[in-house]
C-alpha cells in the first residue's frame, strides 16, 4: 500500500451521512466512515482525511490522505500506520486487533493487550518492557497465521505516550512538548522492542472498570469470540461477505489462542502486581503445554 | 407457531462452531447468540436447507434420544426464540 501526504486541506462539510463512526469512551465522535463515488473517504476529525479506493489492476488500494492544517507531521503518518493498514488489512483478509503486545521469555510467546482507546494499553505493555520484556506493537495487533501459530508482526519501535505515563516509564524529568496530546517515545534500553515476529500464546481483554480490584479470568470459547470482535479493525461494516470471512477468521484464533478478561485499577503503583499476575498465568500456560 | 411452519436461517447471520456451541453473529444489530448442541443442529439444518419444524423433528428425533413430544414442544419454543430475533426467516419452499 503506497502512499504519501497531500497538503493539508480544512475538512469541509460533507454532503454524505456516515455509514460508521468511531467513538471515544466518553461518547466522542472520533472517525466519520462515509462512502466516496469509488470508495471510502474516513475522516478523523481534527486531524486528517483518507480517500481510500480500489486499484482494479494491482487488486490493492490507493491511499491519499490530507492532514488538517496545523496538525503535527506524525499524526498523519500515526493514522496512517495505527488506523488505515489495519483497516484495509482486515478488508482484505487479514486478522488485525486494536491493542499493544509484548514478548514473554525471549521467543518462547507474545502476550497481547486489546482494549479500548485510552484503556492502559500502551502503558501497561511499557511497563512490561521497562521490566525486560520487550514491546512489539504499540497500537496494531497484526497477525499471520503459520504452522499452527499466530505470529504476532512487530510494528513500529515507539510508544505513543501521556505525559503522565511517559514520566512513569522513562523518569520525571523526561522532556514533554505537550501535556494534553500523546507524544512519540522511541524504544531503546529503557524500553526495548522485539524485532523479530513471536508466535502469540495469550490475549488478555482489559475491561472498562479502571477502578476495578486486580482479577484475570478466562473466557470461554463463545465469550471470546464475542469479546474480541469490538477490538477488529473493520473498514466496511455492511460489507457481509468480508464481516463473514472476519468472524471466521476470529473464531479460528479463539480455538488456538487463550483469552482472558483483565481488570485492574488504573494506578501505576498497581502495574507491578498486575505484571505480577499476567505473568504468572503466562507460566501456568507453559506448564500445561509441557 | 405451528409444527407445518417453514423456516430458512436468514443470510444476515453468521455462525461459527466454537467450543461445541454454536455461536450466531447477527449482522445487522450486531447482537450474539449462543445455541447448545441441539440448537446446534437446529441451525445447521436449516442452513442446509428451508424445513418444517415437523422435519426438523425428524432430524432432532434421530439424533438425539428424547421423546417426541419434548422434541416439538422444545423446537416450536426455539422457533418462535429465533424468528423473534430474526435469526430465522419464513420459507414459502
Amino acid at each position: 500500500m503506497e502512499w504519501k501526504p497531500e497538503p493539508p486541506r480544512e475538512q469541509i462539510a460533507l454532503d454524505s451521512e456516515p455509514y460508521d463512526r468511531w467513538v471515544s469512551p466518553i461518547g466522542a465522535s472520533m472517525a466519520e466512515f462515509h462512502r466516496s463515488q469509488d470508495g471510502y473517504l474516513l475522516r478523523f476529525l481534527g486531524q486528517a482525511d483518507f480517500e481510500v479506493t480500489p486499484d482494479d489492476q494491482e487488486g490493492d488500494h490507493r491511499i491519499v490522505g490530507w492532514p488538517v492544517p496545523g496538525a503535527k507531521p506524525e499524526q498523519i503518518v500515526n493514522l496512517y500506520h495505527n488506523a488505515i493498514q489495519p483497516l484495509l488489512g482486515n478488508h482484505t483478509g487479514g486478522l488485525f486487533l486494536h491493542g499493544s503486545a509484548v514478548s514473554v521469555d525471549g521467543e518462547d510467546g507474545a502476550i497481547a493487550f486489546l482494549g479500548l482507546s485510552r484503556g492502559g494499553k500502551t502503558t501497561l505493555a511499557g511497563s512490561f518492557a521497562a521490566e525486560g520484556n520487550p514491546f512489539i506493537t504499540e497500537d496494531v495487533i497484526d497477525l499471520v497465521k503459520r504452522d499452527e501459530s499466530y505470529w504476532l508482526q512487530p510494528k513500529r519501535s515507539k510508544l505513543r505516550l501521556f505525559a503522565d505515563s511517559a514520566r512513569f516509564l522513562l523518569g520525571e524529568d523526561t522532556p514533554i512538548a505537550d501535556k494534553n496530546t500523546k507524544q512519540d517515545v522511541e524504544a531503546g534500553d529503557v524500553l526495548p522492542f522485539a524485532r523479530e515476529e513471536v508466535p502469540l500464546r495469550q490475549i488478555y481483554i482489559l475491561g472498562t472498570d479502571h477502578r476495578a480490584p486486580l482479577q484475570i479470568r478466562k473466557l470461554a470459547l463463545q465469550e471470546a469470540l464475542s469479546a474480541l470482535m469490538p477490538h477488529a479493525f473493520l473498514l466496511d461494516v455492511e460489507d457481509k461477505a468480508r464481516l463473514k470471512g472476519h468472524f471466521t477468521r476470529m473464531a479460528d484464533l479463539v480455538q488456538d489462542v487463550d483469552c482472558f478478561a483483565l481488570d485492574f485499577t488504573r494506578d501505576y503503583a498497581e502495574l507491578p502486581q498486575v505484571r505480577a499476575a499476567v505473568l504468572a498465568s503466562f507460566a501456568e500456560r507453559c506448564l500445561k503445554s509441557d | 407457531m405451528q409444527l407445518t411452519d417453514r423456516f430458512t436461517a436468514s443470510d444476515d447471520v453468521v455462525a461459527r462452531e466454537v467450543g461445541g456451541e454454536m455461536v450466531l453473529l447477527d449482522l445487522n444489530s450486531g447482537q450474539y447468540f449462543g445455541l447448545d448442541p441441539v440448537g446446534m443442529k437446529v441451525w445447521e439444518s436449516f442452513q442446509e436447507r428451508p424445513q418444517t419444524l415437523a422435519e426438523l423433528g425428524d432430524v432432532i428425533e434421530a439424533a438425539f434420544d428424547a421423546e417426541r413430544e419434548r422434541i416439538e414442544a422444545d423446537l416450536l419454543a426455539l422457533a418462535a426464540q429465533l424468528k423473534d430475533q430474526g435469526l430465522i426467516v419464513p420459507s414459502a419452499d
